[in-house]
């Protein structure tokens, strides 16, 4: 047994046994998992590293493990590796059991990794025994061996062979888990490259409006080359106006005795005189500025023979 | 235990992804608002530009104006200008219809803005013409 400082372990040490009593913890604790509540097999394998001897487990523990959903590790001691096989659902039920929370949980190890040095068997409750045969941890019940000791597990100094329990593996297996978080990522990946794109394209259409402003020397803000716009807008139009006036007036067929006598555009009235009218022309006038939609207003001096016409632009 | 719980780390990921696509659908209305500034201020740039271009070139519209007064048919109509700064009238006291043809075709086909314009007849072959262009 490793007899080390016993103040280097931060927190306090549970034995975990599904026979063990009830703890009903409320603190940080380091849990040793009682060997039955893992499968253990000492190996001699042909690779160097541990992470190529786990990649082996599932296939050297398939015919000896019962159906379940197991998790597995591995360290190497000397030339020979540990190969652990364990079902997280058993040992969170275990847990849950005895009163551990798993936010409590500091490390969980395996008791063949922190119990392997004991030179005698020791009892660890009522029932059973832990004692080391060729190299193994194993649980034996308390009549079959005969006990030096309690286990005090305050004299055990941990190992750093922990494991981390995938509390919903039963659930979701891990390779089910990693898929999820693939296309989650992907999703992020595919959704932040587009933002990015949409962001950039932000950019360019503001930087091609700005150049929109220097290249065509715009006022600097949008409703000053609005109100610029309104009022140029208003001019080409009563221009145009004008123009269209003066062509209809021209236009119109006269006999050869009546005459246009004035012609005056002033403020926002287009003003032509004929004299000499004949009667019915005013009807006739009165017509066709209709037919242009043109606003208009006649007056005719039937002594004079005088025709006033007023158009509105 | 020190593994982080993994669906801590979906949660994480969702919500990251809800606030991208939040991100991205704000960053995609900027753009349609951008495109659609972009797109008026084109258009007016364009108008304004051609309007400004016909209405408030004063050298060129007073160069083309000369041009037009010096014509030798309107000679006989002894048109007198008045410059001022940002108006010209012209006036004659009587010029003859080829003349008056000839003006007022050149200006009302022109792009002169026309302030106010009097074409009194005083005979069967004379008219008297006032007229104000501003620029």
């Amino acid at each position: 047994m490793k007899f080390k400082n016993r103040f280097k372990n931060k927190f306090k040490t549970i034995f975990l046994d599904p026979n063990t009593s009830y703890y009903n913890v409320d603190e940080k604790v380091n849990i040793i998992l009682s060997p039955s509540l893992y499968w253990v097999k000492k190996l001699s394998l042909p690779v160097k590293y541990v992470r190529d001897a786990k990649k082996l487990l599932p296939s050297i523990f398939e015919d000896s493990l019962p159906d379940g959903n197991y998790s597995y590790f591995a360290y190497k001691s000397g030339d020979e590796f540990y190969g652990f096989a364990y079902e997280d659902k058993l040992i969170l039920e275990t847990l849950a059991d005895k009163g551990i929370s798993t936010q409590n949980i500091a490390s969980i190890h395996f008791a063949q990794s922190e119990l392997d040095k004991i030179d005698s068997a020791l009892k660890v409750n009522d029932e059973q025994s832990v004692y080391v045969k060729d190299g193994i941890v194993l649980l034996v019940p308390c009549c079959w061996i005969e006990e030096s000791g309690n286990l005090n597990l305050w004299d055990v100094k941990l190992s750093k062979h922990k494991i981390s329990l995938a509390q919903y593996g039963h659930i979701v297996n891990n390779s089910s888990l990693y898929k999820i978080g693939g296309v989650l990522l992907a999703l992020i990946i595919i959704v932040f490259v587009e933002y990015f794109i949409t962001a950039q394209k932000t950019s360019n259409v503001v930087d091609m409006k700005d150049e929109l402003f220097a290249k065509h020397s715009l006022k600097s803000t949008m409703m000053q080359n609005r109100a610029l716009l309104k009022k140029y807008d208003k001019l080409h139009k009563r221009q145009t106006k004008i123009r269209e006036s003066v062509s209809h007036i021209l236009a119109l067929r006269l006999s050869k005795n009546e005459k246009l006598t004035l012609l005056s555009l002033k403020n926002k009235t287009i003003v032509a005189e004929y004299s000499d009218m004949n009667k019915g022309m005013e009807a006739y006038i009165k017509k066709t500025l209709k037919s242009k939609n043109l606003k208009f207003k006649t007056k005719f001096d039937s002594k004079k023979k005088t025709l006033h016409v007023e158009i509105n632009i | 235990m020190n593994r982080v719980n993994p669906l801590y780390v979906g949660v994480f990921l969702v919500f990251v992804l809800i606030m991208l696509s939040y991100k991205l659908s704000n960053v995609k209305n900027e753009l349609q608002d951008a495109k659609d500034a972009y797109k008026e201020t084109s258009k007016l740039a364009t108008d304004l530009t051609s309007l400004k271009d016909v209405y408030n070139n004063k050298k060129s519209l007073q160069k083309s104006l000369q041009r037009v007064l010096s014509n030798p048919i309107l000679k006989p109509a002894l048109i007198q200008q008045d410059v001022k700064k940002n108006s010209t009238t012209i006036i004659s006291l009587a010029m003859d219809i080829k003349a008056l043809n000839f003006l007022m075709g050149k200006i009302l086909n022109g792009t002169y803005n026309i302030s106010s314009f009097k074409v009194k007849k005083l005979s069967d072959t004379k008219v008297s013409l006032d007229m104000e262009i501003k620029w």
